[in-house]
């Protein structure tokens, strides 16, 4: 019984950690480049709604995540030219993106509510999935949490190991020295925003079309920010970005599990589980004194040719 | 990229080019919203009835709004004694469950003699919304850790409190919806007689005069400026920068949490798990629209209950969602955001990019 609900909680955890990993590492590609951005819940709930709709409309989920990349990518971009090309405060502009994501869907979204939707089923994997406890974890899973792995190692290995990921890393440690060697700052910039907004698209897209299977407004109910704690407990590393993930996927995952088995919680104290274990994983570290923070230096602040020394 | 765009900062910004920025930044941002209306179905006729005349020149509308307004415009003055300081309360709301439960919780056991019930109540809110700020300052200001999660995350939080409350230990049993037991009448504000208005008002525009001293005429208020504009310089000349920090911070849990308490005394009579929804982004445009003034957060708070109002009838009439007042703030906060770029730098566009 324990062993099983242990197995069954550990296997339906990667559907809650993947939309928390894809947006994470997309903020991390974001903020790696400087631009601090906190527009996740919005990028996530446009991404949410537009693939709810596509999906319901011309009856594919598959078009429904590639319609929420779209829509996060599109939300992304209006965020990216306000806060590189006009240089907009990045904390005001972020929580404004979180107030338009959360306007556009609640207006257009409106005759969508509770829209119910096809999702992606299972793979089948044959034997693998047959093996005792490792199938069920490992090998019974949607082909989404696959491809969200790979695009984690292959951002991981597109920031430390290619040399386009060593100048963006540049362009957010000291965009002026990056500049004088001739890397195009405000390009770069855009680039990593909108590459936030895409990964953050389809983390909504995954929540609403293949994790729930249902539009509801404000249903991405603070997972963006739990991506933005969770960039500080990574490091801004994407692969330590998994382990945060399916920590707080793991908490996010227990209630409903709970539940399942019929056991008496108070849900809604459970329910602040995720976020308080989000506060406390953001407050230990620094209280412990065992890390220095690995914030790139000029997050956050504003790049002129002109201010260079 | 852009790379003929050659931007110089501005070390003094001439009052009139802001003035003339803000208001193209306020204009251009009601210009895209009464485009959105008229996309979402309102003809602009009726735009023009519903967001001015229905809701300010009204005697049954203005009254709805001057209700709206109370909570607002406290919200408002908390954001800004936070913002003002670069301390980033994004948790505003928080701070408004906060305040309501700690109200509640004073009516609903009925502490204290009958005829302090309510100021005590008042009283607690206010403490109740200081305490729950207070675990981010304390770690904010002795660790680092980043304030605009924390406060962010302690909302959420809050919310999940209210909810296991009202659809449990403290739900109303004589009815099945998740809502406390309505407040006795010595627990209640006093109606104006006028629509919904209630005394809420008093106290909400007694807490914009008294920020308005406390910011603008006193000491405080000038190390808070003082703060605000270069914290390393303040510590330089020896002001005291972390215990002006630490009470302006919690006077903005305190108000925030206030509101929430004049909300459940004034306006619900009862805690519910909606009465403290939407505050925060709401607190955040009305402080920065205001540049974090005192009065100019009364008339703006004002302004957006306005908006407030006006969603309520286009949900009701046009089948609009009530997100519309939040996209309809956005935009405008997105374009005020955007217009500052034309007072900070000086811009000139040349015909070929120059050698770096």
């Amino acid at each position: 019984m324990t062993v099983q609900f242990i197995i069954n909680w550990i296997a339906t955890t990667p559907q809650f950690a993947l939309p928390l990993l894809l947006a994470c590492v997309g903020l991390i590609i974001s903020e790696r480049a400087g631009i601090l951005n906190l527009g996740a819940e919005g990028f996530m709930a446009v991404g949410a709604l537009t693939a709810v709709i596509v999906s319901h409309d011309f009856g594919t989920p598959w078009w429904g995540l590639v319609a929420g990349i779209v829509a996060g990518t599109g939300l992304a971009l209006l965020f990216g030219i306000a806060v590189v090309v006009f240089r907009t405060e990045q904390v005001l502009s972020g929580l404004t993106v979180v107030a338009l994501g959360a306007g556009i869907t609640g207006v257009a979204g409106r005759s969508y509510m509770h829209q119910t939707v096809k999702g992606i089923d299972k793979l089948d994997l044959g034997f693998l999935a047959k093996l005792p406890a490792v199938g069920k974890i490992l090998f019974v899973q949607d082909p989404i949490v696959y491809i969200g792995v790979a695009i984690v190692v292959g951002l991981w290995w597109f920031l430390y190991r290619s040399s386009l990921g060593l100048q963006l890393r540049a362009v957010g440690e000291d965009p002026a020295t990056a500049d004088v060697a001739g890397v195009d700052v405000a390009a770069y910039r855009i680039s990593a925003v909108l590459v936030s907004g895409a990964l953050c698209g389809l983390s909504g897209a995954y929540l609403s079309v293949v994790s729930s299977q249902v539009w509801v407004e404000g249903m991405i109910a603070g997972r963006g920010w739990i991506a933005v704690a969770l960039v500080i407990f990574a490091r801004w590393n994407p692969l330590r970005a998994v382990f945060g993930a399916i920590l707080f996927g793991g908490a996010d995952a227990l209630t409903p599990r709970l539940l399942a088995i019929g056991a008496d919680v108070p849900v809604y104290l459970m329910n602040m589980l995720p976020y308080a274990v989000t506060l406390m994983v953001l407050i230990a570290p620094t209280v412990l004194k065992r890390e220095v923070s690995a914030e790139p230096t000029a997050l956050g602040t504003v790049y002129l040719r002109q201010d260079r020394h | 990229m852009l790379e003929n765009v050659v931007l110089t900062r501005r070390h003094y910004v001439p009052w009139r080019l802001r003035v003339r920025n803000f208001t193209g930044g306020i204009a251009s941002g009601l210009v895209i919203a009464f485009a959105i209306l008229v996309a979402a179905g309102v003809s602009p006729g009726a735009i023009v009835n519903e967001f001015i005349v229905q809701v300010f020149l009204n005697s049954r509308g203005l009254a709805q709004t001057v209700t709206t307004a109370t909570p607002l415009i406290m919200v408002g003055l908390g954001a800004a004694a936070a913002l003002k300081l670069r301390f980033w309360n994004i948790g505003v709301g928080g701070q408004v469950w906060l305040g309501a439960l700690g109200s509640t919780w004073i009516a609903i056991n009925d502490i204290g003699p009958p005829e302090m019930r309510l100021p005590l109540m008042l009283a607690v809110s206010v403490v109740a919304g200081s305490a729950w700020i207070a675990i981010p300052v304390f770690f904010k200001l002795r660790y680092g850790v980043n304030e605009i999660i924390m406060t962010l995350l302690l909302e959420y939080i809050a919310f999940r409190l209210v909810q296991h409350l009202v659809f449990g230990p403290w739900q109303d049993p004589n009815t099945s919806f998740p809502v406390s037991e309505h407040l006795d009448s010595i627990e209640r504000l006093g109606r104006l007689g006028w629509g919904n208005a209630h005394s809420g008002i008093w106290i909400a525009l007694g807490a914009g005069v008294l920020m308005w001293l406390l910011m603008e005429r006193s000491r405080f208020g000038y190390y808070a400026e003082a703060i605000g504009l270069n914290p390393v310089t303040a510590k330089g000349t020896g002001l005291p920068v972390t215990l002006t920090i630490v009470l302006a911070v919690l006077l903005s849990g305190g108000l925030a949490g206030l509101a929430g308490g004049t909300i459940v005394a004034g306006a619900e009579y009862r805690l519910t798990q909606f009465l403290g929804q939407g505050y925060t982004f709401s607190a955040i445009v009305i402080a920065f629209i205001a540049r974090f003034r005192p009065i100019p957060i009364v008339i703006t708070a004002f302004v957006i209950a306005g908006i407030f109002t006006a969603g309520e009838t286009l949900k009701v009439f046009y089948s609009l969602s009530e997100a519309i007042v939040i996209l309809i703030e956005s935009v405008i906060l997105f374009s005020v955001l955007v217009s500052e770029f034309f007072s900070s730098f000086r811009i000139r566009v040349l015909k070929t990019a120059p050698a770096k």
